[in-house]
């Protein structure tokens, strides 16, 4: 409990770390996937995405509410018993180590496939963790003011991004609902999960300094997250035209492709560069949930740097073992989805509700 | 065993006698005794080899008692001693005064009953009197110990502050601070530091103001020391920082006591070294090391431009070499055409890789700007000359360097020295050559690691227990009025964050319930 009060986070932090979370690789794809899905109306299925995230993001602060000075875990431990809170620290320890092994290793293969094409996998990988490792084996308010810090010199990419808006035409949008709503609903399955990581509110939140505006807090989160896909997916749909659009892997780097300045060309290179901080603000949380669970687990706070020493040293070997590619990752990335979609929007749903169940039982008891 | 006892007894030709040895090691009474004799005796045999030593012995006109004069020829002001001591002392007749009290012509006498403080004393540069039954001695502050004269800065010039900069003697320096804030919450804490050197300390703070939390842990640091002397301000603030291994400095280090003056109203704790014409300030922040007293003398939009350059030469000293290096050996693309056939044409005769070219002239920079230090001021100008001129032509021309590079090392260097804080100039300096290692493997990967890996040090950074990357990270936009541009000083009512004052405003009396003054 002491280290929840220690290392406070602001609100701000608070909001920005879960809006790093949530904004990351995935952008660069999204704009294709929705295509693919539901063609040029795909960014309704980021509005409808944004009111599921908010009601389950809502349910999450509810549910840590009914115990504001411990995690998820503490929770659980409390209401099913020793061996079920081991269990459940467990299992949210491989998840997010699951999730930060994908993505720093996705974050490797982009920068092999578009920057340093020549350089060995492992090696990259290395120079991932090296500040990672740096930055992580802190405690939570070097990373929350790390998140706040990228977040705000990161403003400069968005506004370069609408530069070639100026060539964009919004008809590419229209006509508006031409499949109906079905393809509509199926594309929100891709935007649940570029909303993926607010679930870590269930951790965030015993760190929050002014609890009675966590509510606020996520919603704000969400909604930024929210406004900035919509943005980015718009301003390539209206770009691109929508038969172009899925021919590219990633359009929003290709959108980048076309600015030009007079003394400096290919600004996909130093876009993408620049990235690395932005999926750094997603990678490290995950990193430091992962080991944050397990010092948990071996009843030890103070385990951080150690664990993460283990952790990366066995990234490093099976990296050095095998050569990961883009498929294998999307693999992963898809088996990982529904395991996501159940942990960030069932889970808080049916403890919101076994607590009220607890909590009708517990009332009726005491008269 | 006979080795050793050889050994022994060459390694003590070179000491003092064996007898005196002997005599010095017999414990020390702690009081004095009432004979003077027997307490002079004590003084010769506890000061041995000190010939700069002056016992004078008298008969004290006043009350008709002997008694003797004790004192150091080379710290102790002897005209002082002449004037107003020996001549009270000696030639004033008997008045009727039975008090036993000596009259003297100085403000500051003390007295002292014990060896320990009679030593301290006479290192001091104050004259100790033994009189005849009396268990207590008279000390008379007349130090006399060589002092420069306070002048201009020589390290941070300044066109509109005040042109005194600290001196050698720390009673001086604090006069100084005390000028600019005349204060009775000027409070000034004091400590002796160094088993041999005796080092004073004092800590200067505003009781009202300072965090009390931050000034314990720095007295703690500077109690907790186990040092034979401190030398100098940084040798203090290097051991009591909190990251020793880290490149940027954590404590401002300056010369002038209106820069000194205002950290302390805004907050922060100033510790003073006796025998160092250099105070220590913190706790720092880093964008504190970027602010200079000229930004508050002159008017705010030209301060402000100028700390906008100061902030700009920080990205250019620390990364344009390494950003010319990534560009020319990785991401040659990211060039326009025209630009990049000029500089093909610049380095068509270059045979080595960027990197090994950069590092080939930053070094001769560095080697420059280093023996120019060392040499006397006229020399020195004429080393710069030599290097800069001579060198970097010839090196161009003999196609050892390419133009662009001279140029790119020129400007990093010019960058460098605009940062008003010598520490954090050189931290910057150091930070470059890694980035230049990296930029040249990994192009902007690398540079950009490094740069996250600098960002992740410097969030993680405190400086005396308070965040050092305040206000940027954690982020205080309200306090950026005085960040990168300095508003106009009606609007600059709050004191900073990062010095975590106990009350933000400014020039108001309003004491939050912290305060435990």
């Amino acid at each position: 409990m002491n280290t929840y009060i220690k290392n406070e986070i602001t609100l701000m932090q608070f909001i920005l770390v879960i809006h790093g979370l949530q904004v990351g690789v995935g952008v660069l794809e999204l704009p294709r996937k929705l295509a693919e899905t539901a063609g040029t109306d795909g960014w309704i299925s980021i509005i409808l995405g944004w009111i599921l995230t908010t009601i389950a993001s809502l349910i999450i602060i509810q549910v840590m509410k009914k115990n504001p000075h411990g995690s998820i875990l503490e929770l659980v431990t409390q209401n099913f018993g020793k061996l079920i809170g081991k269990l459940v620290t467990i299992l949210f320890a491989l998840y997010f180590a699951a999730l930060s092994v994908i993505i720093l290793i996705r974050e490797s293969l982009f920068i092999q496939k578009w920057l340093l094409p020549q350089t060995a996998f492992p090696v990259l990988l290395l120079l991932l963790i090296i500040p990672s490792y740096l930055i992580v084996q802190h405690n939570i308010r070097v990373l929350a003011r790390y998140s706040e810090f990228i977040f705000y010199i990161s403003l400069w990419i968005f506004i370069v991004y609408l530069i070639p808006t100026k060539e964009a035409h919004l008809l590419n949008l229209l006509p508006v609902l031409k499949d109906g709503m079905k393809p509509i609903l199926q594309a929100v399955h891709s935007t649940l999960l570029s909303f993926i990581g607010f679930e870590a509110a269930f951790f965030l939140y015993p760190f929050l300094r002014q609890k009675q505006a966590a509510a606020l807090g996520i919603v704000v989160a969400n909604t930024l997250s929210m406004l900035l896909f919509l943005i980015v997916t718009i301003a390539a749909f209206s770009f691109f035209s929508p038969d172009e659009i899925t021919q590219f892997k990633e359009p929003v780097i290709n959108m980048f492709k076309v600015i030009e300045f007079q003394f400096i060309e290919r600004l996909e290179i130093i876009f993408l560069t620049y990235y690395i901080f932005v999926i750094s603000t997603t990678a490290l949380p995950l990193l430091f949930l992962t080991v944050f669970c397990t010092s948990k687990l071996t009843g030890r706070q103070d385990r951080h740097s150690r664990h993460l020493i283990w952790f990366f040293s066995a990234l490093f070997i099976y990296v050095l073992m095998s050569s990961p590619t883009f498929q294998q990752n999307s693999q992963w990335q898809g088996k990982i989805a529904n395991l996501s979609i159940f942990v960030a929007y069932l889970l808080p749903l049916f403890l919101w509700m076994f607590l009220w169940v607890k909590h009708l039982f517990q009332r009726r008891e005491l008269h | 065993m006979n080795f050793f006892r050889k050994y022994n007894r060459t390694k003590n030709l070179h000491r003092p006698p064996i007898s005196s040895q002997n005599q010095q090691k017999t414990p020390l009474p702690t009081f004095i005794s009432k004979s003077v004799s027997e307490n002079i005796s004590m003084v010769h045999t506890h000061f041995t080899l000190a010939p700069d030593l002056i016992v004078k012995k008298m008969v004290i006109q006043q009350t008709g008692s002997h008694a003797a004069l004790v004192y150091m020829s080379g710290l102790a002001n002897q005209m002082v001693i002449n004037d107003y001591v020996l001549t009270s002392l000696l030639f004033k007749e008997e008045t009727k005064n039975k008090s036993e009290d000596l009259k003297v012509l100085l403000g500051h006498q003390q007295e002292a009953t014990t060896w320990f403080e009679i030593e301290n004393a006479i290192f001091q540069g104050n004259s100790v009197l033994f009189v005849e039954n009396h268990t207590n001695v008279f000390i008379f502050n007349t130090p006399g110990y060589p002092q420069r004269q306070v002048g201009d800065s020589q390290l941070e010039p300044s066109l509109r502050g005040s042109h005194e900069g600290f001196v050698e003697t720390g009673s001086q320096n604090i006069a100084m601070i005390r000028r600019h804030l005349p204060n009775l919450d000027l409070k000034i804490k004091e400590a002796t530091v160094g088993k041999r050197g005796k080092t004073k300390i004092s800590i200067l703070y505003l009781a009202d103001v300072a965090n009390p939390e931050v000034l314990q842990v720095l007295e703690k640091r500077i109690q907790e020391l186990d040092v034979d002397m401190i030398l100098n301000t940084g040798v203090l603030g290097e051991l009591i920082e909190d990251n020793p291994y880290s490149p940027l400095p954590q404590f401002i280090i300056t010369e002038r006591p209106d820069f000194a003056a205002l950290q302390i109203s805004l907050g922060r704790i100033v510790t003073v070294v006796d025998d160092s014409p250099s105070v220590l300030i913190g706790p720092a922040s880093f964008t504190s090391f970027f602010q200079n007293i000229d930004d508050y003398g002159s008017r705010w939009m030209v301060a402000s431009f100028i700390r906008l350059l100061r902030y700009v030469a920080f990205f250019i000293a620390v990364f344009l070499p390494s950003i010319y290096i990534a560009v020319i050996s990785l991401h040659i693309e990211v060039i326009p055409l025209k630009l990049l056939l000029s500089i093909g044409e610049s380095r068509d005769r270059v045979p080595f890789p960027p990197l090994l070219e950069a590092f080939f002239m930053e070094i001769t920079l560095e080697v420059l700007r280093e023996s120019g230090l060392r040499l006397p001021a006229p020399i020195g100008q004429s080393i710069g000359i030599v290097g800069g001129i001579v060198i970097g032509q010839a090196a161009v021309e003999a196609g050892i360097v390419s133009n662009i590079m001279v140029i790119i090392v020129a400007l990093t260097a010019i960058a460098s020295f605009i940062i008003p804080n010598y520490d954090m100039g050189s931290a910057l300096r150091i930070i470059r050559f890694p980035m230049m290692v990296v930029a040249s493997i990994f192009g902007f990967v690398g540079i950009t690691i490094g740069f996250m890996i600098f960002i992740g040090h410097f969030i993680a950074l405190e400086s005396l227990g308070t965040p050092y990357g305040s206000p940027l990270a954690p982020i205080r936009f309200s306090e950026w009025k005085d960040v990168f541009i300095r508003f106009p000083q009606r609007t600059l009512v709050n004191r900073p964050f990062s010095t975590r004052a106990t009350q933000l405003r400014r020039a108001k009396n309003n004491p939050s319930k912290g305060d435990k003054h």
